[in-house]
């Protein structure tokens, strides 16, 4: 391996690539300025289905109201975002109006338990409704809240009528104080989207340049240009995968920079129009963080150029590249699963699974949590899997018939060829493979 | 006598097919080239010209045989042998998001071209070839035919000895093709050892110093045109072609009831 012979062809790759629009857009373009419209699409598109959700009144059915509660019934009717029914009078047909979502909640009045039916003017309130459609659930939340209001009310009259102070009947109050700060918020924010999103945009600015560096290559015939170069093999090949890792570090780097400087300018008014303070997104990253994610987007982008590169070498076209990536870009997504549970840190176990240990590794560094030995395991993990994918480049590499694509990018057809050429120590014939 | 820049020796090349188990592409190919000789192949498609090239271009590995360029040998030291030679084919492509100065750049520098002279030869390409025009554009907005001049002075950018051209004119207009002859020609006379494999016999009359006419992996006769016509009683190397492959034929024929019958040679 010559590193001077390295360095030329990595510029040559480096160069071609930033006048590729599809490489520039997915692995500049994207990263930069994906937060910024991201995060006010995302906002405004909540905001929007809020204020619609809030808009949009509640159809009920009320059944057998008790008479003695009339007041209740006469709340329920008296809000504006609830719509009574009062032509359905039955439970079968507002059952039917139920499921074929023309009606979002029913309500049915029962007689007490016979527990309950000890205590004068008792009942049971039954909400009918489809947890499956938004409208219906928030029917039943509508109509729950107004009944617990009534209910509430209600203990406090008739402790009045036994003279028994208010103050009195309502013990075991329960109060709510949130000690997080802002900054803390923030932090949790920033804690579930950094791993995730860098963990995307790594992987997205592997993506192209690995197709481009393997299939483009001979989808645009320069295979065999390439191959034709003094350069040792190992030198092609160790340039290449310097080139993807370098975009998908620089995807990813690009990505948290954008992300910095963009969060606090497009969350801070968003969250004020959600009634939220002026200074509801506050950020801060403990100094350790920084460095700690620089080496695990590095570790990442050295995975992920290798599994990218490895699969889309089979490739004959870039199209064929692109569909034989996907699964890689498909494992780069299990980060988001991880990411839901926001409390959890590595464990060894967590550790162990490439991907979402480095998604992992760096949530908990945003949260200033830095478990070194499972910090270490993880890395130890990415590059065992970095030099698993180096080992097999390395096999076939040596395989002429995967140098010339002889199994025109099929697997098994290539598994075949390759059994059958290794027991015999023969190639296959080439002539059909170069194009 | 010059030093044979090129050796070949019972060369060979097995594949694996699925359905026909080994097959010999190229199967025992002896010559050699001299510096400012053009040697051709001439043979009909499938006949082995490219495997034989390929092996020598050191992107396939033989089965057999030996093989060397400008002294080195492909297996002991393919480096060496690709540094030594200028390899052109219809399959070998530009990179189109480069402009024909730097494409010229990159391959002086990636085949060892002494850095310091680098620019200095790449000017003297862009004259040579009259690519000065476009030489700043990227190679992917050029027409075929500025493409192939910047293909050619790619090939020759690192000045190697040894320069193969695969059926070069493959694609190419009359007049595409003439001005590649004219630069075989040149390069000739500079020296170098040309390799050159073809289909078109009129091509091969023109250019070669020297014809192999290969079939079926085998080199059925090899020598000048003058040679080729006192051993077949042939004018036209149309003919002296079709009358070796005739006599292959039914040499292969007669082998099939007495295993071991000779190959011919002039």
């Amino acid at each position: 391996m010559n590193w001077s012979d390295i360095w030329v062809l990595y510029r040559r790759e480096l160069r071609s690539a930033f006048r590729d629009r599809t490489i520039v857009m997915n692995g500049i373009l994207v990263p930069v300025f994906m937060y910024p419209i991201m995060m006010w699409v995302m906002m405004t598109g909540l905001m929007f289905v809020l204020g619609q959700m809030e808009r949009e009144s509640s159809r009920l059915v009320i059944l057998d109201p008790p008479s003695e509660h009339s007041a209740l019934v006469d709340t329920l009717g008296a809000q504006t975002n609830l719509e009574i029914q009062e032509d359905v009078l039955s439970e079968d047909s507002a059952m039917v109006l139920l499921r074929a979502g023309d009606l979002d909640a029913l309500v049915e009045f029962l007689p007490p338990t016979d527990e309950g039916s000890a205590l004068e003017d008792n009942f049971q309130v039954l909400i009918r409704y489809d947890r499956a459609v938004g409208r219906s659930s928030q029917a039943s939340a509508r109509v729950e809240s107004t009944i617990a209001d009534y209910r509430s009310e209600w203990l406090s009259q008739q402790a009045s009528a036994l003279g028994i102070p208010e103050t009195e009947h309502e013990q075991f109050q329960i109060v709510q104080d949130n000690v997080s700060t802002e900054e803390d918020i923030g932090t949790l924010l920033m804690g579930m989207m950094i791993p995730m999103f860098l963990v995307l945009m790594i992987a997205m600015g592997c993506l192209m340049p690995a197709i481009d560096s393997t299939a483009g290559e001979r989808e645009r015939s320069t295979w065999e240009t390439l191959m034709t170069v003094s350069a040792s093999r190992l030198s092609v090949v160790t340039s290449k995968y310097f080139y993807v890792a370098t975009l998908g570090i620089l995807a990813g780097v690009l990505n948290v920079v954008a992300m910095f400087a963009s969060m606090g300018v497009i969350m801070g008014p968003l969250l004020m129009d959600l009634g939220e303070s002026a200074n509801a997104f506050q950020f801060s990253l403990p100094f350790l963080a920084l460095p700690v994610m620089i080496v695990a987007a590095i570790a990442l982008a050295l995975f992920f150029a290798a599994a990218m590169m490895i699969l889309a070498a089979f490739a004959r076209t870039f199209k064929d590249g692109q569909a034989m990536v996907g699964p890689v870009f498909l494992l780069a997504m299990m980060p988001i699963l991880m990411g839901q549970q926001t409390d959890q840190t590595l464990t060894p176990l967590t550790a162990a699974i490439p991907v979402a240990n480095a998604a992992m590794m760096i949530r908990d560094a945003i949260n200033g949590v830095f478990l070194w030995p499972l910090i270490a395991e993880t890395l130890a993990v990415l590059l065992a899997m970095v030099t698993a994918c180096l080992l097999i480049a390395r096999v076939l590499l040596k395989t002429e018939d995967f140098i010339l694509l002889s199994p025109d990018g099929r697997f098994s057809k290539f598994s075949k060829i390759f059994k059958s050429s290794s027991r015999s120590r023969l190639g296959r014939n080439s002539s059909e493979g170069l194009k | 006598m010059a030093i044979a820049n090129v050796k070949v020796e019972g060369l060979q090349k097995s594949f694996w097919d699925e359905s026909r188990g080994e097959v010999r592409a190229v199967d025992g190919i002896d010559f050699d080239c001299q510096p400012g000789e053009v040697f051709g192949l001439l043979g009909a498609n499938g006949a082995g010209k490219t495997t034989t090239l390929r092996m020598l271009a050191t992107i396939l590995k033989p089965t057999g045989g030996s093989a060397s360029l400008n002294g080195y040998d492909v297996l002991a030291d393919p480096e060496a042998v690709r540094r030594s030679l200028g390899f052109y084919s219809a399959s070998t492509a530009l990179y189109p998001r480069l402009t024909g100065r730097e494409t010229l750049e990159f391959f002086a520098r990636i085949n060892g071209y002494p850095a310091n002279q680098v620019n200095q030869r790449v000017e003297e390409l862009i004259d040579r070839f009259g690519i000065r025009e476009y030489a700043g554009a990227r190679v992917g907005k050029l027409s075929s035919g500025m493409r192939q001049k910047i293909s050619i002075a790619r090939t020759i950018v690192h000045d190697p000895p040894i320069l193969i051209f695969d059926e070069p004119t493959v694609g190419l207009d009359v007049m595409a093709a003439l001005e590649m002859q004219n630069v075989i020609h040149e390069l000739r006379d500079e020296g170098k050892v040309i390799i050159f494999s073809t289909h078109i016999m009129s091509e091969a009359e023109k250019l070669c110093d020297r014809i192999g006419i290969i079939h079926q992996g085998r080199i059925l006769a090899l020598g000048t045109l003058e040679e080729h016509r006192q051993a077949t009683g042939k004018h036209y190397l149309e003919d002296v072609f079709v009358h070796e492959v005739m006599q292959a034929e039914d040499q292969s024929a007669k082998a099939m009831a007495s295993p071991g019958e000779p190959r011919t040679s002039l």
